[in-house]
């Protein structure tokens, strides 16, 4: 296996000796990373912050048996993270809730004002509706920046299939959310929600 | 690079050309010389889906949640105290591994010393049977 550089090469070292402030420092580092993960793919903060203090308590454990050189420790941190969220997810397949996942709010657009606040909360309830591989494509390319490599090795998928996925993704939510997009005249373009809508009437 | 394969690659990665998987980033750069105006105006509409992405909100980590996990790498066995005593305990270990090495290379010595004296006498023997006039006792000692 090809040597790889691995940024936290050093602080998990220090970790794995039980360095408090190392310890500390890594927290500030990945505790966020950890909780942004399980959050966009379970769309639930107490299971998000239950799957990020367990990926960090696996951390943990690793540090001080850590091999250096073989996989970067983000990296292995993420395929952590990632089955924690599998198991809660298909737990949820197996045992189907009364409460439908919320939707996209494909009401009257909101307030000037209202926008920054409710942005954000249709945005997520759109990512929570996209198909799961084009989620999860879009969570870890996107908002955890890793690269394509890494992310279609944490998928086990091709690099190819990796950027359709992203495609798919990122078109799916564009038209759902295309009254969001910059430079959107509401009066000109109708969301595709919206205009089904009128077309019903 | 084509401009299908720019696209292709705008509508994956987005407008930010650091995003770009790093072996195609140079190529798209010289596209964008070449080819100003289709790679603009593909760039900037994966940059409107940029910006909608860029309003999920993140959440914030809580102070709780922070102290649960700092705690957690103590319960884990991460404090120095902790990992002092397992690399002394381990230091022992190693010691003492090599002392018992060591003892065995010498027994090991002496048995080897002991047989190849063993194999010396009785070539000594052989050889002194196969001459006349040679006392044993003076091959043996």
């Amino acid at each position: 296996m090809a040597l790889t550089t691995d940024p936290d090469e050093d602080l998990v070292r220090r970790v794995g000796r039980g360095d408090p402030a190392a310890i500390q420092a890594m927290v500030a580092r990945k505790l966020p990373r950890m909780l942004a993960l399980a959050n966009r793919m379970l769309g639930d903060l107490a299971e998000a912050e239950d799957v990020a203090q367990e990926a960090m308590l696996r951390a943990w454990k690793q540090a001080p048996r850590w091999k250096p050189g073989q996989a970067k420790f983000d990296t292995w941190l993420h395929r952590v993270g990632l089955n924690l969220c599998y198991d809660r997810l298909r737990r949820r397949r197996e045992v189907p809730t009364e409460t439908p996942p919320d939707r996209a709010d494909d009401g009257p657009g909101p307030d000037r004002g209202l926008m920054a606040a409710q942005t954000g909360i249709r945005v997520d309830a759109a990512l929570a509706l996209l198909p799961e591989r084009q989620r999860e494509a879009i969570i870890l390319c996107h908002y955890q920046e890793l690269t394509n490599i890494e992310a279609a090795s944490l998928m086990s998928v091709s690099v190819d299939a990796l950027e359709s996925l992203l495609s798919r993704g990122r078109r799916a939510l564009r038209q759902t959310l295309a009254d969001l997009a910059p430079g959107h005249d509401p009066g000109a373009s109708p969301s595709p929600a919206r205009a089904a809508e009128g077309g019903r009437k | 690079m084509k401009v299908e394969r720019f696209q292709e690659l705008a509508e994956a990665y987005g407008a930010d050309l650091r995003r770009w998987p790093a072996t195609d980033r140079a190529a798209a750069e010289a596209l964008r010389l070449a080819e100003p105006v289709m790679s603009e105006r593909l760039l900037f509409e994966a940059a409107k889906t940029d910006a909608v992405l860029h309003t999920s909100s993140t959440p914030q980590v809580s102070m709780a949640l922070r102290d649960r996990v700092i705690a957690s790498a103590t319960a884990a066995g991460l404090s120095p105290q902790r990992v002092q005593r397992i690399a002394r305990r381990l230091a022992w270990f190693s010691g003492a591994g090599w002392a018992a090495a060591a003892c065995a290379g010498v027994v090991f010595g002496l048995n080897l010393t002991t047989q190849l004296t063993a194999d010396q006498q009785v070539d000594a023997v052989l050889y002194q049977a196969t001459l006349d006039g040679v006392d044993d006792t003076e091959v043996l000692g």
